[in-house]
């Protein structure tokens, strides 16, 4: 069996639940700062208190699955965006701490909120910035890292940067008019007009650039044409899908979140398929790169045994805080 | 900046970044079985009081588990910042160990922490009593992978190498290496003591300004009951250890006990400061107990023990550090040892909560533990200088290839948001101490059941029926 294949799926499978659950949540964070009202803005963190740190956790899972399974890729990537990656885990802290400490402080909420608001934005940024770096190419010799820290900072990185967070955005824009309610709904409707719109404009540049930037990513392009294509088809109908329903009150709120959640994994596989079958992109592949079957063999039947009931009490936890974010909030 | 050493700087960012990690676990691996008990206790007794400990110490329990998550999360990149190299040759052996614990732990206390902290109202007491008993259940499985991965790194089995490389040969050696089944309990023993001495200092705090009465009764009491079971048993624990440690790395427990001769004088004192030359091996000054060193060590009146120069000087730690750590750890474990003592006979005598002097020393002892955690953390890894994985790996062979000065901005960093994190926890934790139990804002206020969340029409209609629960 190919287990560097399975572990590298399970990566790409924990990467993408990743991306669209925590997504979403730090696109309520980053959609902070376009909201002044207190009382919306507590019951926009009240949206995702209950489940935010689950969602975190499957970052931990990715990471940590690169650690064990592609050893060698983890050694190389993480110091080679050590900038970004230090940035993304000291956002993510400051975001996490917010939760409570915002919810115990009565005088200095706005700071704190803040806080939430900027940790939110600079770990999706982060996160772009290493999607960008990513595709631009990380020097290696052998199985090491030779260029500067500062490769990964180019113009090009600060788009796909500013890309993810209007993903992001617009994942929270969702999430938050099927919890929300009056105020924050509204709120949540009004940004969903225009975000999926930036951010399928946005996706359009980055890509044009990203072949400018980065050749062997087009040339990659045409022996996954077809898959490809569809992942491109669903990106622009779920992106004109969710900008329609903005404007329309008569349609379930959870096909707007629905159509969001689609459009971020369509990209996510986009990409998952143009690096493939690279675990350093253009570089480095997965079998080079693999740790020892007996390794992938532990982590994938611990994952196969352990995944199934993760998400079943996910989903429990998820479930009971169903509905609508109560008006006095969860406390 | 050509002086700056890019080893020194990533074993500093390590060391702050894991050190400051530790203590926000070991206070919630502790305060989630205590939760988990108080839950269970008002479950059988229905006594309010329980109710109103869970509460108060839920959030404190939040923000400390809080901090834990995201530090934890900074750790599992500080392996590829800071040691990129370690984690190229052991990646394959230690991180199995740590996706098990996210895979069986984390998503585990992250699930059920929601339902713990926001869901008292939605899902009833029993189920809510269940949420609790899991992220308890969780801290545990964390801990177990953990000190797994850790142990291996101090005792390593079970590996051979292969083309530069480390291949596992035998899990099950991997995962209950030989120091794994000693130090584990020692771990979680830490924190259970660091739990109920936090505990402990903060009602003695109400008896002496004579608040909360009741509340801080019932809570030290449990805590100082828990307290001398857990002590009398870490004491064991700890000299279990002392024995792995001198079969697998004689170097550290030589360095914690600060002898340099091959074999000590006979009867051999313990020694409790002591001043170490590591260029001259010698002490330059040295003072202890006469005997108890032949006494503790060796179990006999003039049995005598080997010191640091039995181990070559390139494989040496340095021991004033293993030293000092050690004592540190000793000597607050000896102090709350007694505490637990005179907790009992005082309890004996029915005078528990009214005396003064024991309750001022129970609230100067409130973060014993945790310092006693660090020391005992610092002993254990600085004694195994200067290997990352004891005799296979040393450590300046394991270092990240990143700019010195890129490791000192990382570093500046975080020790400057590790500094936010710290004064507001200990901010908001002794502004809520201070407001205490009577009038804190719950994290969960009771607002009816899940059947209440489910049929709201019912609900609206009765509303005195689930608000009379």
């Amino acid at each position: 069996m190919n287990l560097p294949l399975l572990s590298a799926l399970f990566m790409l499978f924990a990467l993408g639940i990743y991306v669209v659950l925590d997504g979403f949540d730090l696109g309520v964070g980053a959609l902070l700062f376009a909201q002044r009202d207190q009382l919306t803005r507590d019951r926009m963190v009240d949206a995702i208190a209950p489940t935010w740190d689950g969602n975190e956790t499957w970052l931990v899972m990715a990471g940590i699955t690169l650690l064990a399974g592609f050893s060698i890729a983890y050694g190389i990537l993480i110091p080679a965006f050590c900038i970004p990656v230090t940035a993304m885990v000291v956002a993510l802290g400051m975001r996490g701490v917010s939760f409570e400490f915002r919810h115990n402080s009565t005088t200095l909420r706005r700071r704190w909120d803040a806080v939430f608001a900027a940790g939110s934005l600079v770990a999706a940024l982060a996160q772009g910035v290493i999607i960008g770096g990513l595709i631009q190419g990380v020097d290696i010799d052998r199985n090491e890292f030779v260029g500067s820290p500062l490769d990964t900072f180019s113009l090009f990185t600060l788009l796909t940067g500013v890309t993810v967070v209007a993903g992001y955005a617009t994942l929270g824009a969702g999430w938050l008019r099927l919890k929300g309610e009056d105020a924050t709904r509204t709120f949540a409707k009004r940004h969903q007009r225009w975000l999926p719109l930036a951010f399928l404009g946005l996706t359009m540049i980055t890509s044009l650039v990203a072949a400018a930037v980065q050749p062997r990513l087009v040339a990659s392009w045409p022996a996954h044409r077809v898959a490809l294509s569809w992942c491109f088809i669903t990106f622009i109908t779920c992106a004109l899908g969710i900008a329609w329903l903005a404007r329309r009150d008569d349609v379930d709120d959870r096909i707007g979140f629905g159509l969001a959640l689609a459009m971020m994994l369509s990209g996510v596989v986009a990409l998952g398929i143009s690096f493939f079958p690279n675990v350093i992109p253009f570089r480095m592949s997965l079998w080079d790169a693999a740790s020892d079957p007996e390794t992938q063999e532990f982590v994938l039947i611990g994952a196969l045994i352990a995944t199934p009931v993760i998400l079943g009490y996910t989903s429990f936890a998820y479930w009971v805080f169903h509905g609508r974010t109560p008006a006095d909030g969860w406390y | 900046m050509h002086n700056l050493d890019p080893l020194i700087l990533a074993r500093i960012q390590f060391a702050f970044t894991v050190t400051f990690h530790i203590i926000f676990p070991t206070i919630s691996i502790g305060l989630a079985l205590f939760l988990a008990i108080v839950k269970g206790l008002f479950l059988k007794t229905r006594d309010p009081v329980y109710q109103q400990i869970y509460r108060f110490w839920l959030n404190i329990f939040a923000m400390s588990f809080a901090i834990g998550v995201v530090t934890g999360i900074v750790l599992s990149f500080q392996f590829g910042l800071t040691f990129s190299r370690f984690a190229q040759i052991a990646g394959p052996v230690i991180g199995p160990l740590i996706a098990l614990e996210v895979l069986t732990s984390f998503f585990l206390e992250a699930g059920f922490l929601g339902i713990m902290l926001f869901g008292e109202g939605r899902v009833g007491q029993k189920l809510h009593f269940f949420a609790t008993c899991m992220v308890a259940l969780g801290t545990v499985l964390s801990s177990a992978w953990i000190m797994s991965a850790n142990s291996w790194m101090q005792t390593p089995d079970g590996v051979a190498w292969e083309n530069g490389r480390l291949v596992v040969t035998n899990w099950w050696k991997v995962v209950v290496n030989p120091s794994w089944p000693v130090r584990l309990p020692h771990m979680l023993l830490a924190a259970y003591i660091t739990a109920s001495f936090l505990v402990s200092g903060v009602s003695a705090w109400y008896l002496l300004k004579g608040r909360e009465t009741v509340f801080a009764r019932r809570t030290l009491s449990l805590a100082m009951a828990a307290a001398c079971i857990l002590i009398a048993t870490q004491v064991m624990i700890g000299d279990r250890l002392g024995g792995v440690i001198v079969k697998y790395q004689p170097a550290k427990l030589q360095a914690a006990e600060g002898w340099w001769d091959k074999t000590t004088p006979s009867p051999t004192p313990y020694l409790w400061v002591i001043w170490p030359d590591q260029k001259a091996q010698f002490n330059r000054f040295e003072m202890g107990t006469p005997y108890f060193g032949s006494i503790w060590l060796t179990k006999s009146l003039t049995g005598s023990i080997g010191g640091l120069r039995n181990t070559p000087v390139a494989e040496q730690p340095r021991m004033v550090l293993v030293f000092y750590s050690f004592k540190l750890m000793l000597a607050l474990g000896m102090t709350m040892f007694a505490v637990a003592v005179t907790s009992l006979w005082l309890r004996w005598h029915g005078r528990l909560y009214s005396t003064r002097w024991f309750l001022r020393i129970l609230v100067v002892m409130t973060p014993s533990g945790v310092l006693a955690t660090l020391g005992g953390w610092y002993t254990a890894e600085i004694g195994r200088q200067p290997w990352v994985i004891n005799g296979i790996l040393r450590t300046a062979d394991a270092v990240s290839p990143v700019p010195a000065t890129t490791l000192l901005s990382t570093l500046i960093t975080f020790v400057c948001v590790y500094a936010v994190f710290f004064f507001a926890f200990l901010i908001f934790t002794l502004r809520l101490i201070r407001r205490g139990p009577g009038g804190l804002p719950a994290h969960a206020l009771p607002s009816g059941s899940l059947k209440r969340g489910l049929r709201p029409e019912i609900a609206g209609v009765q509303p005195y029926l689930a608000g009379g629960k």
